[in-house]
């Protein structure tokens, strides 16, 4: 049975297009964005899964660009921000594939689902906002449909004065996937506008959507899309040209491991998952951003959270002295196979966009680093005295007042295991300065209950991980901000530490007024200092332990069927896999490896 | 009545044992899953609240619990919350009886993390997977292993020397450990057989001669990699089973008689035989909850991933219906070898008529 089943196996010169339902030369295969089979491909629907195909099939208004700064156009052709609002055009062209335009009240129905139900991740922008109105040509406020001949394309997103904050309004309309208003909202009137209602509806056929693929087939092996000849944006946005692959398909492997050795074959085109030791594969034609170490552009910081509310940990000197016992080259080479830059005092990042905002010079005047002496010079400061056994293992510390000090935990999920590498060399870090630190790995499902509630000592935690606009504002704003302060035991998403309590003695207002401030501020200057002072003032209190920089999704690709997938040497996009934002417009100017060079 | 009927109040007596059996599985399954702190929506949250601010998050957390039926709802359909500020939970006999009720009625209900699709779909589209994977290792490799099991018993000598330690090695190797050589050897060393996958990524599945050939391709790695190790246990079982039945009189007796060896071989065989077919139902009963390992390792269609999936999220609609399936395939499965068994094996027959 055995030796028939092996003369199954295909012809290697066949192996690719025979027979083959995707021919292996029109086909884009993308991993890493999903792992399971889609339960819905409702726009708002309930499940978290079927991200890698929704910005193939919606756009959003705008496209971010990570690598310049820039907003490239999509269904907006232009935008403008103003003292109390910000205009958007949309492109004339702009077309649903029904043929219908996509209008101004496209656009206000879609942020307008936000007003009305609060559970949509939509909702959230309307504290930062009065009113999305539809505007024609000549300026007169066009609130109501009429007909397709005369739409409007003008929307103003109206700013909230008392929350002045256009920063995450850009990122919404550069993360908000626009709807169809004419085929949703009689979708809502027929379930008498109940949102749970909507959610059951599952756009698995006739789907109107705007984006240049519609949904091909869904399956638990694998989702596959298939390119609309018709979409608006080849004449529009890329010179007549269509997108060269007709099918973009997502295999559903169920490990990382499994999506590496995909990709090392050349299944796989693009993959966003962890490949450990990266530049082993080169050989069999796997590539990264760059190609050499760090190998990945990093966007994010892993980072122990501190709960504040627990004893020691509200004393900065024993903050500080854990911030400069971590061997963060330790963690850069051991746990990340190196795919980090050198760790930089305070949270914003040295290197790319971040750059102008980060000064070296606070960082040598209030930053830590990995130095054991100063480590033990912070201790003895807080009245911390460690006592060591005679082979220099940890016994115990006691405080000034000779009180031993609990044994701190640091909780991560189990099976993480480049976070678990982390935690290791952390708590070796910490345990060889005489801080009593030990390893506590809980069920994922567990891990982040605890996080939310703030029933930890120290959590790994990446907040805000992804590259927007409102970099790095962001991620001052998701570790520090007092807004919605609760005590543990409530949820707290953001300040999941509690630092820096309004309601308690040392509170340090400058904190918020510094995050209220510098969303408004349009002089560079001004932004510049704001910046160096609020990342100087995160440096001082050390309120978080940064550990590594890392990439916000992982970005490796194969040059077996594809050639000119952006990377360092060809950076016409920044590292996104199609799918995901900027990088769906890779898809234009990719094209197969034919036979002959292969 | 059912006197004058030995057998049938046998299968009677343990039909009745069965469905206490079921019933206590069921609860267990139900209430097991529960008794954690943890709760699916915390899961599906984390992945959701990434620049929510507090009210819009509670908003969506609430909407969550709301609809996988988890908290207590007021008249107006507003959420209850204890003096903490917490959700009130439904009570557990509550969503037990509503379980019961559904499970009555065919309805396993839907899944949460892949809300909203059904259980019965999930399961519908993994378990052919499963079964094209498990039925064929399970059921061929108990005939081959049990085959050179009471071969190498019977004929000792350098075919048991060789085959023995063999076995041995090949049902002491852990599944994932044997499972990650197959795929380093064949299918990224050597790359005779693809290394993940369960048919050619271009394709999709239908009754057509690409789709087999290739689905047959893509068998052989997850195949091999637990019918090895299934022959090798059950040939050690089997070999010291004939070993002891080689010992015993009745055959002894049968030599001295001058019977045909092929006969004696025969005899031997059936009753060595009956508690490996015990083992054998157990494996068929629990073989619907798919080859994890194998599954995982080779990202192979099938239950397994599913169960583990939902064990890990806390999908307790699925988490119950699969094992609702496995336990009603148990449960069927060591039924039929009770009531073969009695049929079977004559000792049983004796016992219960001398008990008369």
């Amino acid at each position: 049975m055995l030796l028939s089943l092996m003369a199954c196996r295909p012809n290697p010169l066949e192996r690719d297009d025979k027979t083959s339902g995707f021919p292996r030369a029109e086909t884009f295969y993308l991993g890493g964005r999903q792992w399971g089979e889609p339960s819905t491909f409702n726009p708002l629907g309930p499940s978290v899964w079927p991200i890698s195909t929704m910005n193939l099939l919606y756009e959003t208004l705008l496209l971010y660009n990570s690598l310049d700064g820039t907003m490239q156009p999509l269904l907006a052709e232009s935008y403008a921000v103003h003292d109390d609002s910000i205009e958007v055009t949309l492109n004339p062209a702009a077309r649903w594939n029904d043929g219908k335009p996509v209008s101004a009240w496209d656009v206000t129905f879609t942020f307008g689902l936000g007003q009305k139900y609060k559970s949509l991740n939509i909702a959230p922008i309307w504290q930062y906002l009065l009113s999305v109105r539809a505007y024609d040509q000549d300026g007169h406020e066009a609130p109501r449909p009429t007909s397709d001949d005369a739409y409007p394309r003008r929307v103003v997103f109206a700013l909230n004065p008392a929350k002045k904050n256009p920063l995450v309004v850009l990122d919404a309309l550069q993360a908000q996937l626009i709807l169809p208003r004419h085929a949703l909202e009689p979708l809502f009137a027929e379930r008498g506008n109940d949102l749970d209602e909507f959610k059951k509806l599952k756009f698995e056929h006739d789907t109107v959507s705007s984006g240049p693929y519609r949904l091909f087939s869904s399956s638990s092996e694998k989702v596959a899309v298939v390119r609309d000849d018709g979409y608006w944006g080849n004449q529009a946005l890329h010179g007549g040209k269509k997108p060269a692959p007709k099918y973009i398909v997502h295999p559903l492997y169920k490990s990382n491991d499994a999506f590496s050795v995909a990709l090392r074959q050349g299944r796989l085109d693009i993959s966003t998952t962890f490949v450990p030791r990266i530049w082993l594969k080169a050989d069999k034609g796997v590539r990264s951003w760059f190609d050499r170490q760090p190998y990945f552009l990093s966007s994010s910081i892993p980072m122990l959270l501190v709960n504040h509310k627990r004893v020691p940990l509200m004393d900065v000197h024993l903050r500080r002295a854990m911030a400069f016992a971590i061997d963060y080259k330790d963690i850069r080479e051991l746990s990340v196979s190196g795919y980090s830059e050198p760790l930089r005092p305070g949270i914003i990042l040295p290197f790319g966009l971040e750059r102008r905002f980060f000064s070296e010079e606070d960082a040598q005047k209030y930053g830590t680093w990995f130095d054991p002496e100063r480590a033990k010079a912070e201790l003895r400061a807080g009245g911390y005295e460690p006592a060591f056994g005679p082979n220099g293992e940890l016994l115990e510390t006691r405080d000034r007042d000779g009180k031993k000090l609990p044994t701190l935990y640091i909780k991560s999920p189990t099976g993480w295991t480049d976070w678990e590498s982390i935690v290791r060399v952390v708590v070796r870090s910490l345990r060889a300065a005489g801080i009593d630190v030990r390893e506590r790995f809980v069920d994922t499902s567990l891990f982040w209950n605890a996080l939310y509630e703030a029933d930890f000592d120290l959590i790994m935690h990446t907040p805000s991980t992804q590259p927007s606009p409102s970099k790095p504002w962001s991620r001052f704003e998701a570790l520090l901000t007092t807004r919605d302060f609760a005590p543990p035991g409530q949820r707290m998403y953001k300040n999941i530490g509690r630092f820096n309590d309004p309601h308690a003695p040392g509170y340090l207002p400058r904190i918020d007024e510094l995050l209220a401030l510098i969303p408004t501020l349009t002089d560079d200057d001004a932004l510049v200092s704001a910046y160096h002072e609020l990342n100087a003032l995160f440096m001082q209190e050390q309120p978080d332990l940064p550990l590594v920089y890392r990439p916000d999704t992982f970005y490796e690709f194969s040059i077996k069927h594809w050639s000119n997938l952006p990377s360092s040497k060809n950076p016409y996009l920044p590292p996104l896999i199609p799918g995901d934002r900027l990088g769906t417009n890779m898809l234009w100017s990719i094209t197969p490896v034919t036979a002959a060079s292969n | 009545m059912l006197d004058n009927h030995p057998t049938l109040s046998h299968v009677v007596g343990r039909a009745g044992w069965y469905l206490v059996t079921f019933l206590v599985a069921i609860s267990i399954n139900f209430f097991l899953p529960r008794l954690g702190d943890a709760n699916p929506v915390d899961t599906i949250m984390a992945k959701v609240t990434d620049g929510l601010d507090a009210a819009s998050a509670k908003a969506k957390e609430e909407a969550y619990l709301r609809e996988f039926n988890l908290v207590e709802v007021d008249d107006a359909g507003k959420v209850k919350r204890d003096a903490r500020g917490k959700p009130v939970r439904t009570s557990l006999g509550r969503q037990f009886i509503n379980y019961l009720g559904m499970s009555v009625r065919g309805d396993l209900g839907s899944s949460i993390l892949q809300h909203p699709k059904r259980v019965t779909a999930i399961i519908k589209a993994a378990l052919p997977w499963t079964l094209a994977l498990q039925l064929p290792t399970i059921v061929f490799g108990w005939l081959i292993g049990n085959g050179l099991g009471a071969l190498a018993a019977y004929k000792r000598g350098v075919f048991d020397k060789l085959m023995y330690p063999l076995a041995l090695l090949a049902s002491a190797i852990p599944a994932f450990c044997f499972g990650m050589l197959l795929v380093y050897v064949f299918g990224i060393r050597l790359e005779w057989f693809p290394a993940v996958g369960g048919y050619d990524d271009g394709l999709t599945p239908e009754l057509s001669i690409a789709f087999l050939r290739s689905a047959s391709y893509y068998y052989v790695l997850p195949f091999l990699s637990v019918f090895l190790i299934v022959v090798g246990g059950q040939a050690i079982g089997m070999r010291s089973m004939c070993i002891y039945e080689l010992g015993t009189d009745y055959v002894k007796y049968a030599k001295l008689l001058g019977i045909e060896e092929s006969k004696i071989l025969l005899y031997m065989f059936r009753n060595a035989m009956l508690p490996q077919l015990t083992g054998l139902a157990l494996a068929l009963g629990t073989m619907v909850g798919g080859a994890l390992i194998a599954e995982m390792i080779f990202s192979y269609p099938g239950l397994g991933m599913a169960v583990l999936t939902a064990i890990q999220g806390n999908d307790y609609p699925l988490i119950s219906g699969c094992t609702l399936l496995v336990t009603v395939s148990v449960l069927c499965a060591n039924f039929s070898v009770d009531v073969l068994v009695g049929f079977l094996d004559p000792r049983i027959r004796a016992a219960r008529q001398r008990s008369k």
